[in-house]
């Protein structure tokens, strides 16, 4: 009886499920299927078994790609989740009690804009920002008395542009989520704490901290995702340049597969992407698991 | 279940479609009955000088052939670029379509068999008679999809090539005249560097800067060298004195101050658009541009120029119009290229800033415009289209990119940048066929 009422349930499921299939499981495992072969993208697939993979750890710009990528996991998602937890806790705290949840609110918003600009846009407009002759960044710095940089085409400079521009992008996501956890979290044990005499640094460390850790996690598991995704702001700002200085795999294989008609190569470079972006997956829900 | 609520859906959703689309004539119908669609792709801007030139030749090919549309569905540069293999491999393939002709883009789909062999319509039509011998090369591929030799798969319809465009005022205000030698040349940016500006306007984060430096190799090269090259008819040596002086030219050019230090990241868009304030005395790009100078500079006065002292120049043939092997009316496509081929779509174009290929030079009226044809002509006479340096192989163009880059940045050597772009040259030659 009780096998049959779930069984009832699975209906609901078929829809997804297709769904599933149909969009993410059936084009995966073809990906990992060319990623055997030697392909242009047309013609017949040629089968050449393990050698775009021997090819790809020899590959210095491989490597040199998953490296920046290291950087850009800490610019997209450690620092906004640093950032993103104090700013949270500052507005639910004294802005909102301050000067009233509307100010705090639309705070929050402005925070969080940068996600909802097209990266396209943004992206067009940092490197407007970052010209080094003719943008606002250097006649900023100008005018406070400091050298211009080429911020976005000196190799030593590049990467760290970028990861500046990708904390102003993150930074809303984690705002919002962390306010809406707040929200959760018993006034009580606040009211306890400061009677206690507890600063607030104190409060926010073991409270606040503690009290969000789901949402916490769901944030720097999100971000590094998609931070190991990332692809739109390299494209519009540096194409992975100035020589290579901020190439990013998912370009590398984007460039591999559209640009050199090397879809196979392109194709492993995707799915070592997805098992590294899995294993990411996993280790957080492994941690969460426990921590529960 | 909802397998089948979703194919009653789309049922519905075309039926819908019919009904309002009673005209809209099923694609497979037999040449003769009924009107014919014929269905077109390319991805010229309308304002441009092809875009005028296509326009019209829609409108002449509507007038002589009744009972026939055209459907025009502009598409980007990119899109094409990105998915024509796979679009052409479908039953969606338009009749014709504008393609970008090199090896690794219309010497691939030919391979593949992907494009419709021209040469039998070539000789009936007299296209060939039409088009130079250097216009031909991007119009024919071999069994390995490599050009210059083999079946026609398309046919150019304009013609590019690189320049010297140059600020007047600027000039004059230095008191410089138009350089005719390299030499001179040198001393024309010597004399702006040391005036505190610098001369070039350099894109390094797009296709300018490796054509700069392909203009430096060509001065010290011959056909031979040439064809080495882009049609793999002989060994290229990247330390022999043509790349080693341009690499070396090009990183002396920075340390001089003739290109800035900083260009490396700069966009082809943002390198133009500060042409056109008048903030460079001098670019280095393609005919391209020169629409578009014509329309936007209003505050100066500026020209253009053959580089001087080279006998050849990065430059080719237009993109080329080709027929998929999948087309469904291949023959009203051919009859519309010939309309594109006529001498006064040809002299529209040319009188609208693009290089005709067949147009009456008496009939262009335009002195700038004239200026553009005639040194084009120049050049095409004397074989002196060296095509560019990006096309020997595919997704070579981000390879030189990142090498020039280098050289701007003074990351690398010169013999080290040589070394970058060596490589996967070489390694292409190796694949080249397979």
């Amino acid at each position: 009886m009780k096998r049959s009422r779930r069984g009832g349930y699975w209906v609901f499921l078929l829809p997804s499920a297709l769904l599933f299939t149909a969009v993410v499981v059936v084009p995966f495992l073809m990906n990992v299927g060319i990623g055997f072969t030697r392909w242009q993208g047309i013609g017949a697939p040629k089968w050449i078994g393990l050698d775009n993979y021997t090819r790809l750890l020899a590959d210095e710009r491989f490597w040199a790609s998953f490296r920046n990528n290291v950087a850009l996991i800490v610019a997209m998602a450690i620092i906004p989740t640093i950032i993103g937890l104090v700013l949270a806790a500052t507005l639910f705290d004294h802005v909102g009690k301050k000067f009233g949840p509307r100010t705090a609110g639309a705070l929050r918003a402005a925070y969080y804009l940068p996600q909802v600009l097209p990266v396209a846009v943004a992206g067009i407009v940092w490197g407007w920002i970052m010209h080094p002759r003719f943008g606002a960044l250097n006649e900023l710095l100008g005018l406070l008395g400091m050298e211009p940089r080429n911020w976005l085409g000196d190799p030593s400079w590049a990467l760290p542009s970028v990861m500046a521009i990708m904390v102003w992008f993150q930074i809303g996501y984690p705002v919002v989520i962390f306010m809406a956890g707040l929200q959760r979290v018993d006034p009580a044990l606040y009211e306890a704490a400061e009677t206690d005499g507890a600063s607030w640094w104190r409060r926010f460390w073991h409270i606040t901290i503690t009290q969000i850790r789901p949402e916490i996690y769901v944030v720097l598991l999100t971000c590094t995702i998609a931070a190991l995704k990332v692809f739109g702001p390299i494209f519009v700002l540096t194409r992975g340049g100035p020589g290579g200085a901020t190439l990013v795999p998912s370009y590398f294989s984007y460039q591999n597969f559209f640009e050199k008609a090397n879809v196979g190569y392109g194709s492993a470079i995707a799915t070592v992407l997805t098992l590294l972006i899995i294993m990411v997956t996993v280790f957080f829900l492994r941690i969460q698991d426990r921590e529960s | 279940m909802f397998k089948v609520r979703t194919g009653a859906v789309v049922a519905a959703v075309l039926l819908a479609l019919a009904a309002c689309g009673g005209a809209e004539q099923t694609p497979d119908q037999p040449a003769a009955a009924g009107p014919r669609v014929l269905k077109l792709w390319h991805y010229e801007g309308a304002d441009s000088a092809m875009g005028k030139a296509w326009a019209e030749s829609i409108k002449q090919f509507e007038a002589s052939h009744p009972g026939v549309t055209v459907k025009l569905e502009e598409k980007a540069f990119e899109q094409i670029r990105q998915s024509a293999g796979m679009i052409l491999n479908s039953d969606e393939a338009p009749d014709v379509m504008e393609y970008n002709k090199g090896n690794a883009t219309a010497g691939l789909l030919s391979k593949q068999g992907l494009l419709t062999d021209l040469s039998p319509e070539v000789t009936k039509r007299g296209w060939d008679k039409l088009l130079s011998p250097s216009l031909q090369t991007t119009a024919k591929y071999d069994e390995r999809g490599v050009m210059g030799a083999g079946k026609w798969f398309g046919i150019p319809n304009y013609a590019e090539y690189v320049l010297v465009y140059y600020n007047k005022d600027l000039f004059e205000k230095e008191g410089i005249e138009v350089p005719t030698t390299f030499d001179e040349f040198t001393a024309a940016m010597e004399t702006f560097a040391k005036a505190g500006t610098t001369p070039l306007a350099v894109g390094g984060a797009e296709y300018q800067a490796q054509q700069l430096l392909y203009q430096l190799a060509l001065s010290k090269a011959q056909r031979p060298w040439v064809d080495a090259l882009q049609l793999y008819k002989g060994k290229v040596d990247f330390k022999g004195p043509e790349f080693t002086y341009a690499a070396d030219t090009f990183a002396d050019w920075v340390k001089k101050g003739y290109i800035g230090k900083d260009s490396a990241a700069i966009k082809a868009e943002d390198m133009g658009v500060s042409f056109i304030g008048g903030k460079y005395p001098i670019l280095v790009s393609g005919s391209w541009w020169y629409g578009r100078f014509a329309t936007e500079i209003k505050d100066f006065e500026w020209g253009s120029f053959l580089w001087p002292g080279n006998t050849m120049s990065a430059g080719s043939s237009g993109n080329i119009w080709v027929v998929p092997e999948n087309a469904k009316n291949k023959d009203l496509a051919y009859d519309f290229i010939d309309i594109t081929m006529r001498k006064d779509i040809q002299n529209l174009l040319g009188n609208s800033g693009g290089i005709p290929v067949a147009a009456d030079p008496a009939a262009i009226t335009d002195p700038k415009s004239k200026e553009l044809i005639e040194n084009f002509n120049r050049l095409s006479t004397s074989d002196g289209l060296a095509f560019y340096p990006d096309w020997p192989a595919p997704g070579y163009y981000d390879v030189l990119v990142s090498g020039v880059q280098n050289l701007i940045n003074g990351t690398k050597t010169p013999d080290q940048v040589l070394d970058e772009i060596a490589g996967p040259y070489n390694e292409n030659l190796a694949d080249i066929g397979n």
